[in-house]
């Protein structure tokens, strides 16, 4: 297991490495000048010179690179130039929201997820997986963003169990920041959840075909033990694949729920950071998304290797 | 009263009839053999005793155990039942323990599920089981996992889990046919040992007669859901009444006609020279190099036009890497193939690639199933600088070389039965005329009487057109009945090559020596059977 998880390590350090070169690439060099295009058209060459002085345009380019890159270690981004704070200062605000939310979206719709879709998957044709089937149909269905402003509709305006949007920040308590975020989470989780509990349904049907299972109920099993002690660890490996992808997706791209409940997140920085030209900004949160989704592939690697010991390599 | 009594059981899944009228019994410390055919109900029958049918099976009939009445009993009373009154074990043993949990948890669950003990007392049966199915604690721990062990061990498992609390009657459902024949001598071996020691009934299904006349006591012949012939081994074999019985008799011991004069030419087609395969070994340091795995240690041999050369060797001794650089689908890494004294290779001259063609086990995973057979026997053509004009009139003709109907060029791949698919993919070898056909493990996967019909055409194809064959198998007996030499491989090395009558009435090698006498034979088990009823 200690090789795994060390070999998984050095995969994670080249992808990040492989990640930083393509982000900067993207960002810095394909544009042409990363000064001229953000300030648009009519500036004068003065306040062109100036910005790129500021931004360290005129080193070489992988000195350039490194300057970047060893900030981002340090936790040291520059400063945006539309705000003129320091990018680190806009993240950490920021990061206090979205990655809460999205693992309150996550954790929901896995807890949603797993029992919807064992049930399904253990009365196969019954009533209640067609049911099932159906309901995470619409779930898919449903644009996450329109859901959003009914749960707004239902839970703010009428019966005004939540406020419609806004973050009261952390001062105001734990249960105040994770009330303000519950609505948001539930527009999230809902579309993951019903993709989630599809995926668990049918690889765990699946797996309750293998021949393993038809051993275990020789030895006197009944279907409920097969399925809780043989079936359902063989059919997480797919499910957590969707998990982790989820997750990325929770973080980043929650923009249009965080425009819906004006949640001051990371989706909407960078959002900003692209309608305002502030490559400043872009680049180095798109950067941190990268590793965030990096960290969460090295975490499901690793949940694979504690699920499937075929994967951990061979003892000797 | 017997143990196990099955009268007028009948089977139906949805409106088609699977079994009608299966009378069988089984009695403590005695072994049945069932026989059969794919698709003759074997395999339901023993669900049908089990219960552990597909959904939308109904039973008729009775299945008496002990005269306790199992198809009225409930769900749960059936749990409680099998694993500790009746145990089975199934054919895959490569899919039929689960991947993730250790060997030791899986068998102490068949003790922990019924009841009665705790979780210690549970791993002390588990150890205790894999000890008598001769899985020592020292090489096998209890927290080995399957993927660690190789076949024959993990039905070794199977069996433990199957036997862990000592039950009355074990079924097994052809528990040795994924295996190699000395796997099989061993596990037949175990499972005999089993039934003396717990005076346990034993059912065994198996499609090879061979298997049944060495263990069986008494034996049941199934065909089409329907038991044809039933009784005690000896006399069934010795007066066969049934035409069906009589025919599965004849087809597992056939031995095609060739035709008279039929003359070996000393011109090689195949020349084949101290050729060595390595694979990258597994990396056990960043900084030194892996060592490789050689799975093919300088072999040498030629096939003559007309010659039938067989390759005989267990799984993992490096046949079908041979295989496939000969086909020049892999380079080597020493040593040299030559076809027609020119050289074999990855890239080679495609004229010369039309020359060898290949025929393999699976006779439908080898075709894309959305092409009709027109374009699967046709495929070949591509390797020719300019396709030939009358294509269908070919792929008529080659399939009518293999007894199909030109009609059936029409035809998608799955309207035909495995024979027929077998009969299509050897068109398909066919069709390019080409001088070497490459069988891999080409008759393995069908039944005896389909079998014996493919090997008569093998034989008949090779006398008429020419063709000489690399046929490869695991299957020693069949390797006899169609090969003028045989070349035995063990460990990437051929350890002994002779004409195939010497090889197998005078093994000189003593690995060739254990095989042979690990191959089930009919006539020799029953002649042993005879001695032992005279004294």
């Amino acid at each position: 297991m200690a090789i795994f998880i060390g070999k998984r390590l050095i995969s994670l350090v080249l992808s990040l490495i492989a990640a930083s070169l393509v982000v900067f690439f993207v960002i810095e060099v394909i544009p042409g000048d990363p000064a001229s295009f953000m300030l648009g058209l009519n500036a004068s060459p003065e306040t062109v010179e100036a910005l790129r002085q500021q931004m360290g345009l005129n080193l070489p380019l992988w000195e350039r690179y490194f300057n970047w890159a060893g900030g981002l270690l340090r936790w040291e981004f520059g400063t945006s130039y539309t705000y003129k704070v320091p990018v680190s200062d806009l993240v950490s605000d920021r990061i206090w929201i979205s990655l809460p939310l999205a693992l309150y979206a996550l954790a929901l719709s896995t807890l949603i997820a797993f029992p919807v879709g064992i049930l399904a998957a253990s009365k196969r044709n019954s009533p209640a997986d067609v049911g099932i089937m159906g309901a995470t149909q619409l779930g898919i269905a449903v644009p996450n963003f329109w859901f959003a402003m009914l749960l707004v509709l239902a839970f703010a305006i009428s019966l005004r169990w939540f406020s419609a949007g806004g973050f009261p920040g952390w001062e105001e308590g734990f249960f105040a920041g994770m009330k303000a975020l519950t609505l948001p989470a539930i527009a999230l989780a809902l579309p993951q959840a019903s993709i989630l509990a599809r995926v668990m349904r049918s690889s765990l049907l699946d797996t309750l075909s293998e021949d393993y299972i038809r051993t275990a109920r020789a030895k006197g099993l009944s279907r409920k033990q097969t399925l809780w002690r043989h079936a359902l660890r063989n059919a997480l490996i797919p499910v957590l694949t969707i998990i982790g992808l989820q997750f990325s997706f929770l973080l980043a791209g929650a923009i249009i729920i965080e425009n819906v409940f004006f949640l001051p997140g990371l989706g909407r920085l960078v959002f900003q950071g692209i309608t305002q030209r502030d490559l400043i900004v872009v680049k180095s949160v798109v950067m941190l998304l990268v590793f965030a989704v990096i960290v969460v592939t090295f975490v499901v690697d690793i949940a694979y290797g504690i699920a499937d010991p075929r994967l951990r390599g061979q003892r000797r | 009263m017997s143990l196990l009594k099955v009268k007028d059981l009948s089977l139906k899944i949805g409106d088609s009839k699977i079994l009608s009228d299966i009378d069988l019994e089984v009695d403590k410390g005695e072994i049945l053999g069932v026989i059969g055919e794919s698709g003759s109900g074997k395999s339901m029958t023993a669900l049908s005793i089990m219960q552990l049918l597909p959904e939308g099976a109904r039973t008729a009939g009775s299945v008496q155990l002990d005269g306790a009445e199992l198809l009225e009993k409930s769900e749960a009373d059936m749990c409680a039942l099998r694993g500790n009154d009746m145990g089975m074990i199934f054919q895959e043993p490569m899919s039929a323990l689960n991947p993730v949990k250790t060997i030791g948890e899986q068998v102490a669950e068949t003790a922990l599920v019924h009841g009665g003990v705790s979780r210690a007392e549970a791993g002390e049966i588990a150890r205790q089981t894999l000890d008598r199915v001769e899985l020592p604690a020292s090489q096998f721990p209890l927290t080995r996992y399957p993927h660690e062990l190789s076949g024959g061990q993990r039905q070794r498992v199977v069996i433990a889990m199957a036997i862990a609390l000592r039950p009355r009657l074990l079924i097994a459902d052809e528990p040795t046919t994924a295996l190699d024949v000395t796997t099989q001598a061993q596990i037949l071996t175990l499972l005999r040992r089993l039934v003396e020691e717990d005076g346990m009934g034993l059912m065994l299904i198996t499609h090879d007669l061979a298997v049944v006349a060495d263990m069986a006591d008494h034996i049941a012949i199934m065909q089409k859901g329907v038991v044809v012939e039933a009784g005690e081994t000896l006399s069934v074999f010795r007066h066969m009444r049934h035409p069906y019985s009589k025919a599965l008799f004849e087809a597992s011991s056939h031995q095609p006609k060739r035709a008279p004069g039929r003359e070996v030419k000393k011109d090689n087609v195949l020349k084949v020279s101290g050729v060595v395969r390595d694979y990258p070994g597994q990396r056990i340091s960043l900084f030194k190099k892996p060592k490789p795995f050689r799975a093919v240690d300088g072999v040498s041999f030629a096939i003559s036009k007309r010659e039938n050369v067989g390759l005989v060797g267990e799984s993992g001794c490096g046949k079908s890497t041979l295989t496939r650089a000969i086909l020049g689908l892999e380079a080597v890494q020493g040593g040299k193939i030559e076809l027609f004294d020119r050289p074999v290779m990855p890239g080679m001259a495609s004229a010369l690639r039309a020359g060898v063609q290949v025929v393999f086990q699976d006779p439908y995973g080898s075709f894309n199933p959305r092409w009709k057979v027109e374009r699967l026997v046709a495929e070949p053509f591509h390797l020719l600088a300019t396709p030939p004009a009358d294509r269908r009139a070919r792929v008529a003709e080659a399939l009518k070389d293999v007894g199909m109907e030109p009609a059936d060029m029409d035809k998608y791949i799955h309207e035909f039965s495995g024979g027929q698919r077998q009969r299509i993919a050897i068109a398909r070898a066919l069709v390019l005329r080409p001088d070497l056909i490459v069988l891999d493990e080409a008759v393995s996967a069908l039944d005896v009487s389909i079998r014996a019909q493919i090997l008569d055409l093998l034989a008949e194809l090779s006398d008429r057109l020419g063709l000489s064959y690399l046929f490869i198998s695991h299957d020693l007996s069949v390797v006899r009945a169609i090969t003028d030499r045989v070349l035995v491989m063990k460990q990437g090395k051929i350890v002994e090559e002779g004409k195939s009558e010497e090889v197998f009435n005078n093994p000189q090698h003593p690995y060739t020596k254990e095989l042979i006498g690990a191959t089930p034979i009919i006539e020799t088990a029953l002649r042993m059977r005879e001695e032992r009823q005279i004294t």
